[in-house]
């Protein structure tokens, strides 16, 4: 057989309760809970706002903070344990490599979409039960979505822990990947504005003279692409000011899709290199 | 056809890292039920070969075959059937033996309820509830050694096992080795102390910057050397030299003069007739001992002929 389940399972449940024994599950949900009822007095001016309301004042944040998330739970996965020699025993043991790295990916996958779903659905019902659940399917899919950013940039920084010899370089491409999903909106901006944009334009708001290469920024990066996303799946068609006029590909299933690209590519890349390595 | 005595065997094993050539078309075979020891100096390929028989270094060319099939860096099944302890090994800090070694028994498919046994095994019982990340390096070694008889493998591959233990500890290890070998098992276990070695196996590979110097029984290492037993002699008043009719002496073959002391290389036949002889001519001693040819020798030999 090519994959058993039950090794895939015992490394995922040791992942998993890792994160549980040292509080950092706990410490995430408190943090999501926090964050998302923060955000909804915030929109609300002094009173619990809206879902979607919430939402579009979260999502910059939440995209900013589930990456960084991600990349600390899984930078040093595969490094770490090589360098320090504690997965020699665990490779030697009756299992395959790709059982070990799923493992890992699975255990560490939970925690984050444990927390999200605890940290977000706890605060959602009760802004829900403060301001009504008209939008409840938008709330859902923002969940989702962030469950994904986490899962996506978790796949990225196992990657990169899978073919970096040491913990301080796979972290170091934690930074740069993290990085990376932040400025690359800005050099797509740079490079509207070299082939003629207007930045008064942009700053107006009005998008409509924006070419529509400018928005496949959307898929590249992952942060962004889930926070105009999140934004979609409200019906919202106005972001941080600006108004949406997206082109007919840039919708939430395109969206979705690219991130689920961005999710799977890395962690089949992963399993690959990792197979081939030497520890 | 593979020969079923053969339990570990490696063909023209062969692995480069960039311009370093780490171990050089090693071929050796560990036989059922033998203690088998892997000698060569620091840096001399031993945990590299290790590794690749456990594949988790992938040969550059070369071969490893367990139990007559060739293990291709994969292996699941072979796995099962094999202890393994690597070099300075590390477990995870935030848990206990007793969770690190569960945790071990879920990975092989072997029934937790073994878990205390083991501990007490090699005497961690005390600290099962301790934090593995506060064990010192001795403690972590023997948790290592607990780990590995997880699930009673009739094969057990170790590297350095009593690496960083104190003397208490040593003979803990070596008497596991001992009885899981007399239950049966297979041991090869890698070493730089060479009298573990010797007090353990019968049979031994050298190896030396990645090339097999020797594989042989310990005795058939030193007959091929030419190592012979000696003639330890305490005699009072030798004052650094010997006496001048010492090679007048039948069966004397070589003589080295330390002080009072005497070593005396002859066949074991004439012994207490060079004794007798000694004593007539006046000489008087005052001990006597036969000394037995040390692996140490024999692999002080084997490497500076390598060098030379």
């Amino acid at each position: 057989m090519w994959l058993d389940p039950r090794s895939v399972y015992v490394i995922a449940k040791k992942e998993f309760a890792d994160n549980a024994r040292n509080k950092w599950i706990l410490a995430l949900v408190s943090i999501f809970l926090v964050l998302v009822l923060a955000a909804s007095i915030m929109a609300g001016g002094g009173k619990m706002g809206e879902m979607s309301m919430t939402v579009s004042t979260l999502s910059s944040i939440s995209s900013m903070l589930i990456p960084v998330i991600a990349i600390m739970l899984g930078y040093a996965t595969i490094s770490g344990e090589a360098e320090s020699g504690a997965i020699s025993v665990v490779l030697a043991s009756p299992v395959r490599r790709v059982e070990v790295l799923l493992g890992k990916y699975l255990g560490l996958g939970s925690v984050i979409c444990f927390s999200v779903l605890v940290g977000y659905g706890i605060s959602g019902i009760l802004i829900g039960a403060t301001t009504g659940i008209a939008q409840w399917t938008g709330y859902l899919v923002f969940m989702l979505l962030s469950m994904l950013l986490g899962l996506l940039y978790l796949s990225l920084s196992i990657c990169f822990s899978s073919v970096l010899k040491r913990r301080v370089t796979s972290l170091a491409a934690g930074v740069v990947v993290f990085f990376w999903g932040a400025i690359v909106g800005m050099v797509v901006i740079g490079l509207y504005m070299a082939t003629g944009g207007s930045l008064a334009d942009f700053i107006a708001g009005d998008t409509s003279s924006i070419p529509d290469w400018v928005w496949f920024e959307m898929f590249l990066s992952p942060q962004d692409g889930s926070g105009v996303a999140a934004m979609l799946a409200f019906g919202e068609t106005e972001f941080l000011g600006y108004d949406l006029d997206l082109p007919p590909w840039v919708n939430l299933g395109t969206l979705v899709l690219v991130q689920l690209l961005w999710t799977v590519i890395p962690l089949v890349l992963a399993c690959v290199w990792f197979e081939r390595r030497d520890v | 056809m593979h020969d079923s005595s053969v339990v570990i065997e490696t063909r023209a094993l062969t692995k480069r890292f960039k311009d370093v050539l780490a171990v050089d078309s090693l071929s050796m075979k560990v036989r059922k039920g033998e203690i088998y020891g892997f000698l060569g100096p620091n840096g001399a390929g031993k945990s590299t070969t290790i590794k690749m028989i456990m594949g988790l270094f992938r040969p550059t060319s070369g071969k490893v075959f367990i139990e007559g099939r060739q293990t291709n860096g994969g292996g699941v099944e072979l796995r099962k059937d094999i202890g393994f302890l690597p070099e300075r090994i590390s477990f995870y800090d935030n848990l206990t033996p007793v969770q690190t070694l569960d945790f071990f028994c879920e990975l092989r498919g072997a029934d937790k309820a073994v878990v205390s046994s083991l501990l007490r095994d090699v005497g961690l019982d005390n600290a099962a509830n301790r934090r593995v990340g506060t064990f010192s390096k001795g403690m972590t070694q023997l948790l290592g050694v607990a780990q590995a008889m997880i699930g009673a493998p009739s094969i057990y591959v170790l590297d350095e096992p009593m690496g960083g233990l104190d003397a208490r500890w040593v003979k803990v290890v070596r008497d596991r080795l001992r009885m899981l070998n007399e239950q049966g098992a297979t041991i090869i276990f890698s070493s730089h102390i060479l009298s573990e070695v010797q007090m353990l196996c019968r049979r031994v590979a050298i190896i030396n910057k990645g090339r097999l110097v020797a594989e042989d029984t310990i005795e058939n290492i030193n007959d091929h050397l030419n190592l012979r037993p000696r003639l330890w002699i305490h005699s009072p008043g030798l004052g650094n030299k010997a006496p001048s009719w010492i090679h007048e002496i039948e069966g004397v073959e070589d003589v080295v003069v330390k002080d009072d002391t005497m070593l005396v290389t002859c066949d074991a036949a004439f012994r207490l007739k060079i004794m007798m002889t000694m004593n007539e001519r006046g000489l008087r001693i005052e001990d006597f001992r036969t000394v037995e040819p040390s692996l140490e020798e024999a692999f002080v030999r084997l490497l500076s002929g390598e060098e030379g």
